[in-house]
């Protein structure tokens, strides 16, 4: 009975073939669509983010200094009494971190870091003869630095672990290094706030392509840079930490922040321009796509509505003999039900070759060769499963229809 | 006496509300015993069709109490009285209503499959046997589409005895047939009535298969004026 049912459908699908292809073609293009639209904005998201990790990370913890304790009148008294302080100063008593091989042996237990490095960040003048810039020195530990930033992955020149073994080397930012006419093994005089003056030699360059960064940063060793300030071997101003998933900060700062008495800050909270870039892209390709899948399922809801009412003697003939509004629906829904999986399986795959021929075209800016593409399973799942639903709906509404007709109505004429 | 009766119809009044109230059957009552050939004549605008649907169980938009094969149908839901029409009613309509993408076998085989009693090998012989009864086995692997309009009419024929129905029933069977076919039709449900006992009841307007009919209920108006 049930076979019959299918036999029919099967029928009906194959009878009117090129219905059938335009009908495939609504779902498979829809689906396709979602698949590639996705996978792209997931793609250009993902390289944003990589642009944006090789200078962040994704919890840094720092001294945000003191807070503004300038009008002490006020605190004490309230505001109905007036008082009078003029040029309040602050003191900050504590430079940097404090004690910072207790909150570094916290921070490594916990289970998302992957990894962790110390910084000792300056502001600094770079000279170079006439040539004066101003930017920052990072005193970094070289190893591990690498591993939170991958920065070797952007050196143009040099060694990024020579770092490690020269304590009077500096490998500069590639446009930095230009603004001073800077090569490799030139030297360079940096000048610190407290004016302290050092000649270091340029034994690298690197380019991230944030421009921000390659235009003023230059990379020290973390002892030379304790040197240069006169602080002890254990000095840091600045913690950098990686999580596993950078996507989920928020329970780590949440345990960190409590007992950490610096400043603990996710990146999407420092950066939340990044954060609304990806989440517009999201909602920019969802909104596309499942418009697609929408026109698509009108598209179905259209044809099947034609055959419906191409057999609707058929269908009014087939209830006389029996057959009762369950089995009209099973067989119009069927023939949604198979135009549905068929075109999400050949969406999916036609989505696939998409990305893949997109993923190679080229785009020569900000450091990519091609146009950024991303293949997640998690993407075809979800257009397979939205293309279903689609077609479901827009089959069952026809199916409904023609599982409601009066044959009387229909043979009497 | 009473299990010789395929139909009984009791006070079947019913009315059309377009494009005004307006009463079709008034208070029919009757009984057709089983093997008779039964003409429904009667002029258009008569309602005899409209008695022939009722009875048929396709339209249960009506007054009065319907018994068929001694079942009270009156009151069923559609579901439950589509499944007695595939057992128990064989249809043959004016127009032969086969499916066009499907050949004559599976015309034939549809009320038996959706039936799902027998096995399909049986369907098919069963199917097979029938086409034979009409002279139509020759053509059984033919697109019901590709047939002349007499030829149709039989796979209809065919189709609607597939479950040994009690009943057949036959709006104008033979309305758009030519004397030759016409006469090929009335045959074979002569044969139906009187040699396997199936109750036929039909509406026609031609008067001479109605005269050659067992019995004819004449309606006027909505009312019986012969039976």
């Amino acid at each position: 009975m049930i076979a019959t049912n299918y036999k029919i459908a099967y029928v009906h699908l194959t009878s009117k073939i090129k219905q059938t292809v335009v009908a495939l073609m609504g779902v498979t293009f829809g689906i396709s669509m979602y698949v590639f639209m996705n996978s792209f904005m997931t793609g250009v998201n993902d390289t944003q983010n990589t642009l944006a990790f090789t200078s962040m990370s994704h919890v840094h913890i720092y001294n945000d200094g003191p807070a503004d304790n300038t009008n002490l009148l006020k605190r004490v008294y309230g505001p109905n009494v007036l008082g009078d302080v003029r040029n309040a100063k602050v003191i900050q008593y504590v430079q940097g971190i404090k004690n910072p091989g207790d909150i570094i042996a916290l921070v490594k237990k916990q289970s998302e870091v992957i990894a962790l490095t110390s910084q000792v960040n300056i502001n600094i003048f770079f000279r170079n003869a006439a040539n004066k810039i101003n930017g920052t020195l990072s005193g970094v530990d070289v190893e591990n630095e690498n591993r939170v930033f991958d920065i070797a992955h952007y050196m143009t020149d040099g060694n990024w672990n020579d770092l490690k073994y020269n304590p009077d080397g500096v490998i500069l930012g590639a446009a930095l290094a230009d603004r001073l006419s800077l090569h490799i093994n030139d030297n360079v005089n940096v000048l610190t706030p407290d004016g302290v003056s050092k000649t270091y030699k340029v034994i690298g360059l690197f380019q991230t392509n944030v421009a921000n960064v390659d235009k003023t940063k230059a990379y020290l060793n973390i002892n030379s840079a304790r040197q240069l300030l006169s602080v002890n071997q254990d000095y840091l101003t600045d913690l950098q930490v990686n999580v596993q998933d950078y996507g989920t900060t928020a329970p780590l700062v949440n345990r960190l922040a409590p007992v950490i008495p610096y400043k603990v800050e996710s990146w999407q909270t420092a950066n939340q321009q990044l954060e609304a870039g990806s989440s517009l892209r999201d909602i920019i390709a969802v909104a596309v796509s499942l418009t697609i899948l929408m026109v698509a399922g009108f598209g179905i809801y259209n044809i099947m509505n034609m055959t419906i009412n191409e057999k609707i003697r058929e269908i009014a003939i087939l209830k006389a003999m029996g057959f009762s509004s369950g089995d009209v629906t099973t067989i119009f829904l069927t023939q949604a039900v198979v135009i549905g999986i068929a075109g999400g399986l050949i969406g999916m795959g036609l989505g696939y070759v998409l990305a893949v021929i997109i993923n190679h075209v080229p785009f020569k800016i900000g450091g990519l060769d091609t146009l950024p593409m991303a293949y997640r399973l998690k993407d075809y799942i979800l257009a397979f499963i939205f293309g279903l639903s689609t077609t479901l709906i827009a089959g069952y509404l026809p199916a409904r229809k023609a599982s409601q007709i009066d044959p009387v109505d229909i043979i009497r004429g | 006496m009473e299990n010789n009766i395929a139909l009984s119809s009791a006070h079947i009044v019913k009315y059309f509300y377009q494009p005004e109230p307006f009463k079709v059957l008034k208070d029919l009552s009757f009984e057709v015993e089983k093997g008779k050939f039964v003409s429904l004549v009667g002029k258009s605008g008569s309602g005899k069709s409209t008695l022939l649907y009722v009875l048929s169980t396709m339209d249960t938009d009506y007054e009065g109490e319907l018994v068929v094969n001694g079942e009270k149908l009156t009151g069923k839901s559609r579901n439950q009285l589509a499944a007695f029409r595939n057992q128990h009613i064989g249809f043959v309509f004016q127009f032969h209503y086969l499916l066009p993408e499907f050949n004559v076998l599976d015309n034939v085989m549809l009320p038996a499959m959706k039936l799902n009693k027998l096995s399909r090998a049986e369907i098919e012989s069963k199917a097979y046997e029938n086409l034979k009864l009409l002279g139509l086995e020759e053509q059984a692997l033919k697109l019901a589409s590709k047939l002349s309009g007499g030829q149709q009419q039989r796979v209809a024929i065919a189709r609607a005895l597939i479950n040994d129905p009690s009943i057949i029933m036959g709006d104008e069977p033979t309305g758009n047939l030519d004397s030759k076919n016409t006469e090929i039709v009335f045959d074979i449900f002569r044969r139906l009535a009187h040699e396997r006992g199936q109750t036929i009841i039909t509406v026609t307007h031609d008067e001479d298969f109605a005269l050659k009919s067992d019995r004819i209920i004449e309606l006027s108006d909505g009312e019986i004026v012969k039976s």
